[in-house]
């Protein structure tokens, strides 16, 4: 991707509102009107569809997993109770959980949250840096073979995940990396394709003018990354780190295949786990309702400190 | 610069959010750490709710021998994707609860460790089994691969109130019949307790059948397979007809028999009266059980394994029924049995080998039956069981009659199973839904003959 | 160091730029790119050359596998089942990028036009925070038919309750709108991003000029966003093509094959079956449907760059 004549002054945050003081009243009232409404109403609809099933979550998660069925229809939770939410802590007693219909699996919640903490933060720092680099090297130096090696990097995009996940599960098995939380961390460490596309794409939209005057100074490649570029493309990169923390957090499949034992499963597995111990009375809605939720919390937490940076500046990947 | 601070400060809450579980880990109890001289091996079972009895037997087992257990709990498509991926990376479990549907390939892989040389040394007494569960763990060429642990019947959970409502007694559902003419005392029974929306009957006039609010006999998604065990096979195997040539090791199939089309058509024709819910609802269920709890089903047909949550819960009052009488003149059940394997690659397989004859034993077998889960294997520990049921104010002998009738019929165990329950499955769920008719039964049987040459 | 490289920039732009500069950087590449192909060459390359070698093989997943030409190949093209999942596929891809492409859209631009909160954007946001498994889960339970809030509902209003995951007609489009919720916003905040590069002052024109909302949309919006919305559709296809979580945990392939997806079946012969060989040759095949649909899709872009420039 050939970067286009936009520079990258038109940074989205900047952009005027929408709403049009300059027209006269009287095409000002015509605004106000017909489709305005249908707009706003769709957009309600839309809000409506995407929060409904989160609030769902949250209402099956404070219900009795016996009362679900019965009172299938009541859109406030059904025999309120926080069973849901102590299975999954763990601070229930298989007891306590039989006579709610609970699971009755022990759940060692903390410490699966600790692990794909690690997972996804060594993840990310790896991720971001090192595919950084690469990209720098894409965009900014100069070397025979640079766009063709760059397109053989984009082409691991098409590759199906599966193709590559058993042989790499056959890799990890043998450097003796299974069931360790450095074997789930392994293939993703260094890059994905996906990253160093991204960051090449801000790469090639940032102006020459710094670089070039520092190395008039004598500055070396290194040091005008590390120094001088790095810190210029502190938003993306951290947009990017955020992506890749949202991802790393959410992977399944080979956290599944690869870290099965206690200690090295991550959340997402044990939510799998979780779900399909069901015990006799069915699926322990209310404590995998609870499971997600708390799951997904810290992302939300995530994203409320810092989703406005990433909702600012998804632009980056590759609109230019 | 600006940036650096933010940046800082960035780093500074990832550092305090990361800080925060690594803390709580540390403070809170991980899993229970075990052996006392060294000597532990791995146990592997997918029902939570025999976890307990089994911790039981395992604490046991570490008093007399000395050998400590871990035993680990997944559920079901977990299990087995589990075990499979501990196969390929050499951390299976020593000693893992198998099920005959799996357990053939298995065997063909050779993964599973053949104990036939230890059982003949230790002098083990396959006779204490109930009878034919011992030999559904052998070879054709003589090797066994498990003892048998616990077996499970089908019957007929019903709601209490809607059959005595109906008109109906206790005795006289133990007493149903069915045939492919008129469907019976049996299809009497499920179209009286269907209702409609305004309250008619199924066997009264104006019966709507596309406004269903209870339907008489509950069809369960997750048992339209190859083998049919909660849903057909009470009725096919009633009707004269099995699976294929022989089981163990089946090499021939018998799904284009007439006596299998006529009995779909049969348990069609109760969809198309609206007696039974369609296929496609079925599969779009967890499970009858939701449907049963609110009220929408009245009579389900499902495993012992079921037991807990049928006669367990307290919102609808559940009774049991054995299932119907059939052309042939008798009921049937399928009759379906668990093991214990040891992993062909285990560490400790004489470690292993002494927690399978441990678990395959009374001693053991016994306090699984008092816990009222499961029927287990030997003998006596039924028994157990059956007074342990009693004991809860569980009737059960809706499932128990059939073992001691004999009208029970054993789950085909053959080579390419997955093949052939996949190919059956989509043609049963096709005939069922009217997609296409009895000749594509007979296609598909050809198809999986087939894999047989 | 802000100082210095003010005053240096007149210098700069002086400052010739030489060819020379091509020689010199290969050895600084080497050491930027060094991780990087470290864990492509490692964990993609590797491996993806070992998946094309075990596609010749009937490799199995326990044990190990003798050679054994294009048999994997020739299997696959005679297998219905493959050709089926191929079509499932397909179907589901059209249904879901199609509608979550419009509806994309459609989004930006309510969120380009109408209102530019935060909130909402981070609203929209929302479903792709939570883990593919989870939403499948949870739409699973909204639908069920007996006890589902969805079809509850519908039981309410006077409809009928409706079999989402049972009828195979409804299955797969069930399973690609449930998907569509979960990327949508992903998608129409790229699409927006793309928006902000549209001058407003177009828009300011054309509604001086009297040009109604839908006008605008067709003659300054659309047109200008085709290089962003081709390149979304680029990452979004080849994400589609490889949908596999939700048909796990709902219909596991059912009913009557009718969401045997490409990517389920491959797992299915990998881990059901244990027959790697298979499974890594219908993986290969996938890799080089989704190369030339990428490919078409770039040169599409290509031939259409911006109206802007």
């Amino acid at each position: 991707m050939t970067a286009t004549a936009t520079p990258p002054q038109t940074r989205p945050s900047v952009s005027p509102p929408s709403r049009r003081e300059d027209l006269t009243p009287a095409r000002r009232a015509r605004r106000i009107n017909v489709g305005r409404i249908i707009a706003w109403a769709a957009l309600i609809v839309l809000l409506f569809v995407t929060l409904f099933p989160f609030y769902w979550m949250l209402r099956t998660a404070l219900s009795t997993n016996t009362a679900l069925y019965t009172n299938a229809g009541s859109l406030l939770p059904v025999e309120f109770s926080w069973g849901g939410f102590s299975r999954v802590l763990g601070l229930s007693s298989p007891e306590q959980a039989a006579a709610e219909g609970g699971t009755t699996g022990s759940i060692n919640f903390w410490l699966y949250l600790r692990n794909t903490v690690i997972v996804a933060t060594v993840i990310t720092i790896g991720q971001v840096l090192f595919s950084s680099m690469a990209a720098y090297a894409f965009a900014r130096l100069e070397w025979k073979g640079r766009d063709a090696v760059f397109f053989l990097f984009l082409t691991a995009l098409m590759i199906p995940p599966i193709f590559v996940q058993l042989p790499n599960f056959i890799l990890v098995r043998d450097l003796g990396l299974l069931n360790t939380l450095a074997g789930i961390i392994l293939p993703f460490f260094f890059m994905t394709p996906f990253a160093i596309f991204f960051m090449r794409q801000f790469f090639l939209g940032i102006s020459r003018e710094v670089e070039e005057s520092a190395k008039i100074d004598g500055a070396g490649h290194l040091r005008i990354f590390f120094r001088i570029v790095l810190p210029m493309s502190s938003t993306p990169v951290f947009t990017l780190a955020l992506l890749t923390y949202i991802t790393a957090w959410g992977e399944y499949f080979w956290p599944l295949l690869v870290g099965r034992a206690d200690d090295s499963r991550v959340l997402t597995v044990a939510l799998g786990i979780f779900r399909s111990q069901t015990p006799q009375t069915g699926p322990d809605w209310a404590g995998l309702m609870a499971g997600t939720l708390i799951a997904a919390l810290p992302i939300f937490v995530l994203f409320i400190l810092f989703g406005r940076k990433l909702v600012d500046n998804l632009g980056y990947s590759g609109i230019k | 610069m600006r940036t650096t601070s933010r940046a800082r400060r960035t780093v500074a809450v990832a550092a305090l959010a990361a800080a925060v579980p690594v803390i709580l880990a540390g403070c809170s109890s991980a899993g229970s750490s075990d052996a006392a001289d060294g000597k532990s091996i791995t146990y592997w079972l997918w029902d939570s709710n025999q976890q307990p009895a089994y911790q039981q037997c395992a604490d046991d087992f570490q008093k007399s021998s000395g050998i400590s257990v871990k035993i680990e709990q997944y559920g079901w498509s977990d299990y087995w994707q589990g075990l499979t991926t501990g196969f390929a990376s050499g951390t299976a479990p020593d000693v893992f609860a198998d099920h005959l549907s799996y357990y053939p390939e298995f065997v063909s892989q050779g993964q599973l460790l053949d104990i036939s040389d230890r059982v003949e040394k230790d002098g083990i007494d396959l006779g204490i089994y109930q009878d034919g569960l011992a030999d559904l763990w052998t070879t054709q060429e003589g090797g066994r691969y498990g003892l048998p642990k616990d077996f499970d019947t089908v019957a007929t959970f019903y709601n209490e109130k809607m059959v005595t409502d109906a008109g109906y007694t206790a005795d006289q559902l133990a007493d149903l019949a069915w045939n492919t003419k008129d469907g019976g005392s049996f299809e009497k029974l499920v179209a009286h307790l269907t209702v409609d929306q305004n309250g008619i009957r199924g066997d009264e006039a104006g019966f709507d059948k596309s406004k269903v609010t209870v339907y008489g006999l509950a069809l369960s998604g997750n048992g339209l397979n190859a083998s049919g065990q909660q849903t057909w096979s009470p009725y096919a195997l009633g009707n004269d007809w099995y699976y294929g040539d022989k089981t163990p090791w089946t090499s021939s199939w018998n799904f284009g028999d007439k006596a299998f089309s006529d009995t779909l058509s049969w348990y069609k024709g109760l969809i198309d009266k609206g007696y039974m819910p369609s296929v496609d609802i079925a599969l779009s269920e967890q499970d009858p059980l939701n449907g049963y709890l609110a009220g929408r089903y009245a009579l389900v047909t499902d495993g012992s394994w079921m037991n807990g949550s049928y006669l367990g819960q307290s919102g609808v009052p559940t009774k049991v029924a054995p299932t119907p009488v059939g052309p042939s003149g008798e009921r049937a059940s399928l009759f379906n049995g668990l093991s214990d394997g040891i992993w062909a690659g285990s560490k400790n397989q004489d470690d292993a080998w002494e927690w399978v004859k441990y678990l395959g034993s009374a001693a053991c077998q016994d306090v699984i039956g008092e816990a009222a889960v499961v029927f287990p294997a030997v003998k006596t520990s039924t028994e157990k069981a059956e007074a342990a049921f009693t004991a809860k104010g569980w009737d059960v002998t809706g499932f128990t009659e059939q073992v001691t009738d004999g009208t029970t019929k054993l789950l085909p165990i053959a080579d390419h199973w997955s093949d052939v329950n996949d190919t059956m499955k989509a043609a049963i769920e096709s005939y069922l839904k009217g997609a296409s008719d009895a000749s594509a039964l007979k296609t598909a049987n050809d198809q999986v003959n087939a894999l047989f040459k | 160091m802000n100082t210095r490289t003010r005053s240096l920039d007149t210098r700069a732009i002086v400052a010739p730029r030489t060819a020379r500069r091509r020689r010199g950087d290969a050895r600084i590449a080497l050491f930027f790119i060094a991780p990087a192909a470290l864990g492509f060459i490692a964990f993609y390359l590797v491996p993806s050359l070992r998946g094309i070698w075990f596609s010749f093989t009937d490799q199995n997943l326990i044990g190990s596998g003798t050679f054994i030409g294009f048999d994997n190949y020739t299997r696959m093209f005679g297998d219905p089942l493959f050709w089926n999942a191929l079509w499932v596929t397909l179907e589901y891809v059209i249904i879901n990028i199609g509608v979550q492409t419009v509806l994309a859209v459609g989004i930006a631009v309510l969120m380009h036009r109408l209102t530019r909160s935060a909130v909402v954007r981070g609203i929209i946001l929302l479903p792709y925070l939570v883990a593919n498994v989870v939403v499948a889960l949870v739409w699973f339970w909204m639908m069920d038919y007996s006890t589902g809030i969805i079809n509850v509902f519908l039981d309410f209003v006077g409809g009928d309750r409706m079999a989402f995951f049972g009828n195979e007609n409804l299955a797969i489009p069930t399973i690609a709108l449930i998907n569509v919720w979960r990327y949508v916003g992903y998608t129409a905040l790229l699409v927006f991003a793309g928006l902000q590069t549209i001058p407003t002052q177009l828009y300011e024109a054309a509604a001086l000029d009297g040009a109604s909302e839908v006008r605008m949309f067709r003659s300054i919006t659309l047109p200008l966003l085709r290089p962003v919305l081709a390149l979304v559709l680029v990452i979004t296809v080849v994400g589609s093509f490889q949908i596999f979580d939700t048909v796990a945990v709902t219909t596991e392939g059912g009913p009557i094959n009718s969401t045997r997806v490409i990517y389920y079946y491959i797992y299915q012969q990998a881990f059901e079956r244990f027959d790697l060989g298979y499974a890594s040759a219908m993986s290969v095949f996938l890799l080089i449907v989704l190369a030339v649909v990428a490919y078409f899709q770039l040169k599409i872009m290509r031939s259409n760059s911006s109206d802007l420039a």
